[in-house]
């Protein structure tokens, strides 16, 4: 589910202007956290990107990094840095890789709130960001409604995430 | 020897198929969205939400809605590709397709094209859509594997598969409640609504002979398409398998 949010604001990205994809189209890069159990493939195509977690078709360029670096760069550490340090492996075109960053770097996600639910408190995380959802919304029925349509598509959702942290 | 297929849990020749299924949706075109709302309690708005959400589908795209009945899928696409874009909402039914109609309009919806055609043979040219969808569709076609490889040529390179279709549950209560609901007070409330038990006991049996999440996926991806990932909606009664040609 938590690809699913990253797809959902990646494309707002793209479709609001803010990003350009022509130099990304038809390229698909692997992204894998070492000692989180994340990684996805970002597939650009046609200006548009889909976040998926099948591996069937290779990746044009492969990301490893530590869920620490990951967020050292979207705090805005810069990703020459980091490679130099050996805190990021990429096989592949690192240009590309640069582009795909620059796109994440651009995206309005509390990646550290995503990656908590991985490993920390689930339930406190989600009542946070339900309110902290409601307070920047106009129309808070409205976030309400969002927020039941998660919970109805996915309810066994907080059972994933507890049989992560076992 | 004569070939057969599944209609629900009996056994037909393949040719009857497609008439026997045409027959079923002949009888419950006018009363389908009703009874979609009754059966489901209404969550099957919720998950054709999360269905056009997952499309990325974006101002300009060519969508083509296939087993489309009604047409939920189409007015929300068309919203998303304006003016610049396409839609086209196909049926095999269609006294189906006479109600998309009907929907449209009533929605105000308009510059939709409407096309009478069988999943297993689209008559669409190599690469012309930018996104495919079929909607509790698919557990009705006779050959599925022809019908996803057919999906996968109309489109576009880079282009994306929506299947939304009902699925296997892995909760224990879920499933023995999904049983009792499906065999015993579905076809009963079909009969009550759209005076027509049988069409709605061949639904909950062709729902029970679908693939499960992980064949469909493979079926999927054997039929030529890079990625393929599904998602569980309402615990996996119903699943989003979403491919992806490369
Ligand atoms: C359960 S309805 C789904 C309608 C709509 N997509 C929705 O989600 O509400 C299934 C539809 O599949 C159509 N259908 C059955 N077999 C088909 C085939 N081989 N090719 C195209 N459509 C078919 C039926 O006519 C019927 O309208």
């Amino acid at each position: 589910m938590q690809h699913f949010v990253l797809e959902q604001a990646l494309n707002y990205l793209i479709d609001q202007g803010n990003a350009d994809l022509s130099a990304l189209n038809g390229k698909t890069l692997y992204f894998a956290l070492e000692d989180l159990p994340i990684n996805v493939n970002f597939v650009c195509t046609n200006d548009r990107i889909f976040v998926t977690t099948d591996t069937s078709a290779g990746a044009d360029v492969d990301i490893k990094l530590k869920s620490s670096v990951f967020l050292a760069l979207f705090q805005g550490e810069d990703l020459t840095e980091l490679l130099r340090q050996d805190k990021i492996v990429i096989h592949g075109d690192v240009k590309t890789a640069q582009l795909l960053v620059d796109l994440l770097q651009q995206i309005d996600i509390d990646f550290e709130e995503v990656l908590s639910k991985y490993t920390g408190d689930i339930v406190a995380h989600q009542i946070g960001k339900l309110a902290k959802s409601f307070k920047a919304s106009d129309n808070p029925l409205e976030a309400l409604k969002d927020e039941l349509t998660t919970l109805l598509i996915a309810p066994t959702k907080s059972k994933l995430f507890k049989n992560k942290d076992a | 020897m004569n070939k057969t297929t599944h209609f629900g849990f009996k056994d037909v020749a393949t040719d009857d198929k497609q008439s026997l299924v045409r027959g079923v949706f002949d009888s419950v075109a006018s009363k389908y969205d009703l009874m979609n709302d009754v059966l489901s309690f209404g969550a099957h708005r919720l998950w054709k939400r999360y269905t056009i959400a997952s499309s990325n589908v974006k101002a300009g795209d060519k969508v083509l809605d296939i087993a489309g009945g009604t047409g939920d899928l189409a007015i929300e696409f068309r919203k998303k590709v304006g003016d610049a874009g396409q839609v086209v909402l196909s049926d095999i039914n269609a006294a189906m397709l006479d109600e998309g109609r009907k929907n449209l309009i009533n929605n105000g919806i308009f510059g939709v094209e409407f096309v009478q055609l069988n999943a297993q043979q689209i008559p669409f040219a190599d690469n012309t859509f930018d996104c495919v969808s079929i909607a509790f569709g698919l557990r009705n076609v006779t050959d599925k594997d022809q019908a996803l490889k057919e999906m996968h040529r109309i489109l576009k390179p880079g282009g994306c598969l929506l299947i939304l279709e009902f699925s296997k549950t892995d909760s224990e209560f879920l499933k023995k409640f999904y049983d009792f609901y499906s065999f015993s007070v579905m076809p009963k409330l079909g009969g009550m609504i759209a005076d027509d038990e049988e069409s709605y006991q061949y639904l909950a049996e062709s729902i029970r002979k679908h693939p499960d999440q992980e064949t469909l996926k493979s079926m999927v991806l054997d039929a030529g398409f890079g990625f393929c990932e599904y998602h569980n909606l309402s615990g996996g009664i119903v699943a989003l398998h979403k491919g992806i040609k490369v």
